[in-house]
């Protein structure tokens, strides 16, 4: 087969006046699990809303192995949606809810039954089988929501903030309960998200979205350890960043000591700044780049801790990650003056 | 504030009110249907169950099926007209609503006998429609229209159509678009979804709407007597009857305790569904 | 789209209604300015039937007795009314009984109501006439403004009270200076409504008026004329009747912002 799995080819949208999704192109391979990252507004929505067959296209066309889905309304698609809300029904119970896509397909009633009590145990929820949607938890609800959508065996399952109305706890159960159900199922998986860490333990890739455009697609450690703009950078995880100016032979920090980085090509455009991962930076080492400062506050995680250091060549306290094991070694103090270094490699250099 | 007697006091002058008022009078035409007529249209203390009986007697039971039958009607051909309009109204966009809603409702404030001499004007025989068949040139006999059980259909509906738009509008502007969505991406044709999504999970407004129509109706007795034109009795015109011509009292107070209990009895029907379908969560008026 | 067909079916439904709705309220009001009174023929604009209404003394009559009646009961209604609203509100864990009794009058049919304080009032040998019939007003009267009222009670921010009382006012003082300023929109709404209802309120009434023309109401004048058939005045009176209870609730629904129930 030459083209691929699911195809998105030069799609826009505009609501009146307002662009949500400017030419946008990307495509996804089967059995892929995928994740759309970006802001509210960024239009990561609205793309799925059109994959979905929710939303017209202003422009481009949608290819599902190889033919056009742009002009099926909903139910004649074979993708299914998990909405945010979940959107359950709710005068039906948990089995006519799952029940409920299945007998639009026309399937003969035993095999629906067969589908429903499997879907059910593999969420866990047999016995609460007869109970309505306002009779079951926030997490409850979820996985009666997925299992509906799932339970259909769709080509593609869309997901719109699956884990959003979940707390802290259950959404780490889940983003890996997501991620075994979509290993088991075989399905390809596109999650919307806003939250990057969801992004990141879940997805095969990952596109950054903003003002409808995709400014970035890669695996969550490319994306992470190799972000192509200060925006991703900023976006994704915790960064640092430092003023830098251009020099005849690389890039000079505020207080005019070198900033050696890694080989990027120097981009053009006058201000620069430089980004190093908190993780990078080395307390009281040594390295291709250091800083001086003092130590103005502790955050402590646990398994980490969290030393920010205010320093003269950043505006911003600049955050140094230490473990638990280099803590106890060598505690920090508020108040005490500091070194910290890291080396070139995971020095990023971006224009301002 | 547990022990606080103060809200009791504030309550008292109309609890007395209603007690006096209401539940006193109401408690009497209970008692007094059990009592039997006197001989010159008085009460005689002496209690009987011939009045209960009497209503059940074919000559007035079958007034009470017409009545029940004109009440449905009115009830049924309202709900539909005013689901729809609803419906049209909740699918508009929000900021267009209240406005609808408003114009909707407006003539529902304006008296009731006015409204409903407004039909007389329009369909008694020197009037509009009949002027408008002669205008366009028809010449034959028009049936008679007013005094008839189709004009007193219509006054009925005309005057509660308003109550269903308003007891339908509030479940279905209250529902999550998203479950329509639901149902279309889960296979569901747009019609499939609004027989298996929207329309089961507004039928308590639709319930509340049907039962206030139908009590409404059933009741009545200003529209049979202006629109029906005394050729037929319902059971507010007997009642009506027994209390201001006829004089026997126990027998209209008989006939209004089977229609009370009849009314009870629907209403709570309504209640107990509004109960059972969750997410409808059962149209409050207003 | 088929949510378009089913859209549209259901807009074009609502087009009839309004259709149905308004046609025959506006043929009325336009036959009351019509010269020649009849729906036969357009014979040109006149006030003169609104004018024939001026020398009817039966019509005045009635007129000034709805008046009297609209508001006595409104005035009574609008107190006890309002006081219930709170005592309820403050009171919160009210029994269904209670609950069943404040709501009845409201769903309790004319003609039964009628006919229970008819049957009341003339056991107790009291004459009927205008008191009677404000008193039973009263009763369905109060339970609307209770219910307006209410509506408004159930967004009202009780530390309010509870300060007033920290300040040093007595249950009376906080009353006066603090829950009735609040609650003013919903209870000049209450009372519009109340007003309107009485003005309109026809079969209760005719029940309690008792015998002879000297307390018969608007409505009942109404009534009356209505079943010798159509003529020029009724238009004309009709007219006023329904400007005058669109104009008291459509300002009743302002100040009380679409919180009003049904009637």
């Amino acid at each position: 087969m030459t083209h691929p799995f699911l195809s998105i080819r030069n799609v826009s949208k505009t609501f009146g006046s307002v662009r949500a999704v400017t030419d946008l192109s990307l495509d996804i391979a089967e059995n892929e699990f995928f994740a759309l990252l970006g802001a509210s507004g960024s239009g990561k929505t609205t793309l799925l809303r059109m994959l979905a067959g929710f939303e017209d296209l202003t422009d481009g066309d949608i290819l599902l192995e190889g033919s056009s889905i742009a002009e099926l309304t909903p139910n004649r698609r074979p993708l299914n949606l998990m909405f945010q809300s979940y959107a359950l029904f709710p005068h039906m119970t948990v089995t006519q809810n799952i029940a409920y896509g299945l007998e639009m397909d026309r399937l003969p009633k035993a095999e629906t039954a067969a589908r429903v009590s499997e879907i059910l145990d593999v969420i866990q929820l047999g016995h609460l089988a007869k109970r309505k949607p306002d009779q079951l938890s926030g997490g409850q609800r979820q996985r009666v929501a997925l299992a509906r959508a799932l339970v259909k065996r769709p080509k593609v399952l869309l997901l719109d903030e699956p884990l959003g109305a979940l707390d802290k706890k259950l959404r780490s159960e889940m983003q890996l309960e997501l991620k075994r159900l979509q290993h088991e199922f075989g399905i390809t998986f596109i999650v919307v998200t806003h939250d990057q860490e969801e992004a990141l333990v879940m997805a095969d890739r990952i596109a950054i979205m903003k003002d409808g455009a995709l400014l970035q697609v890669g695996t969550p450690h490319e994306i992470y350890e190799n972000p192509g703009t200060r925006f991703a950078a900023d976006f994704i995880g915790v960064m640092n960043f430092l003023p830098v100016s251009r020099t005849a032979d690389g890039f000079a920090a505020r207080d005019g000591s070198q900033m050696m980085s890694r080989g990027n090509a120097a981009p053009a455009g006058t201000p620069f700044v430089a980004a190093v991962r908190p993780e990078r930076l080395r307390v009281g080492g040594t390295g291709d780049n250091s800083l001086t400062g003092e130590i103005t506050a502790l955050a402590y995680h646990g398994l980490d801790l969290l030393v920010h250091i205010s320093t003269a060549i950043a505006d911003a306290p600049v955050i140094a990650r230490m473990t638990a094991d280099e803590a106890d070694g060598n505690a920090p103090v508020v108040g005490r003056q500091v070194t910290a270094s890291w080396s070139a490699k995971d020095t990023h250099i971006f224009p301002e | 504030m547990s022990a606080d007697r103060r809200p009791l006091l504030l309550m008292t002058p109309a609890m007395i009110w209603l007690f006096g008022l209401m539940v006193v009078p109401c408690a009497l035409i209970l008692v007094l249907a059990f009592f039997r007529r006197g001989l010159y249209g008085g009460i005689e203390y002496t209690w009987t169950l011939e009045n209960l009986a009497l209503v059940f007697d074919p000559l007035y039971f079958q007034i009470f099926l017409k009545s029940a039958g004109i009440a449905g009607l009115s009830a049924a051909i309202a709900c539909v007209l005013g689901y729809a309009a609803a419906y049209a109204i909740a699918a508009m966009p929000r900021r267009h609503q209240p406005m609808l809603l408003f114009f909707a409702v407006l003539p529902f404030w304006s008296n009731y006998l006015v409204r409903t001499y407004a039909w007389i004007v329009l369909l008694n025989r020197e009037g509009l429609i009949v002027n408008l068949a002669r205008w366009v040139g028809y010449e034959g006999e028009l049936p008679q229209m007013l005094y008839s059980e189709q004009a007193v259909v219509i006054g009925l509906v005309y005057n509660y159509l308003p109550f269903v738009i308003l007891s339908c509008y509030a479940p279905l502007s209250r529902l999550n678009p998203e479950v329509n969505e639901a149902s279309r991406d889960l296979g569901a044709s747009a019609w499939t979804t609004f027989r298996r999504v929207t329309l089961p999970m507004t039928v308590p407004g639709i319930a509340t709407g049907f039962v206030f129509v139908f009590v409404l109706s059933i009741g009545n007795f200003v529209t049979p007597a202006l629109l029906g034109g005394g050729q037929f009795q319902m059971i507010g015109n007997l009642v009506y009857a027994q209390f201001l011509t006829a004089n026997d009292w126990p027998f209209g107070a008989a006939l209004s305790m089977v229609l009370i209990a009849v009314m009870l009895g629907l209403l709570m029907g309504q209640a107990v569904m509004a109960d059972r379908a969750s997410g409808g969560k059962g149209a409050r008026d207003g | 789209m088929a949510e378009r067909h089913i859209f549209r079916l259901m807009l074009l439904i609502l087009g009839v209604v309004f259709a149905f709705l308004y046609i025959p309220i506006s043929v009325l009001v336009g036959l009351s300015f019509n010269d020649g009174g009849l729906p036969t023929a357009w014979t040109g604009f006149s006030t003169r039937w609104y004018g024939a209404l001026l020398t009817n003394d039966d019509i005045l009559k009635a007129a000034g007795n709805t008046l009297v009646v609209a508001l006595f009961s409104t005035a009574l209604s609008t107190v006890l009314g309002t006081l219930l609203a709170i005592g309820v509100e403050i009171r919160r864990r009210n029994g269904k009984w209670l609950e069943t009794i404040i709501f009845a009058p409201m769903i309790i049919p004319d003609i039964v109501l009628a006919i229970a304080l008819l049957s009341f009032f003339s056991l107790l040998g009291v004459k009927m006439g205008l008191h009677t019939i404000i008193v039973s007003h009263v009763v369905f009267n109060l339970a609307f403004v209770c219910a307006v009222v209410r509506a408004r009670l159930k967004n009202f921010d009780w530390s309010i009270v509870e300060a007033s009382g920290d300040l040093g006012a007595s249950t009376f003082t906080t009353l006066r200076r603090v829950v009735v300023p609040v609650l003013m929109p919903a209870i000049i709404a209450g009372a519009l409504l109340a007003f309107t209802l009485s003005v309109d309120e026809f079969i209760i009434a005719f029940f309690t008026a008792g015998a002879g023309r000297s307390s018969i109401t608007l409505p009942m004048q109404i009534f009356a004329m209505i079943r010798f058939g159509v003529t020029p005045e009724i238009n004309a009176l009709a007219t006023l009747v329904m400007a005058v209870s669109v104009v008291a609730l459509a300002l009743s629904q302002r100040l009380n912002k679409g919180e009003l129930p049904g009637q």
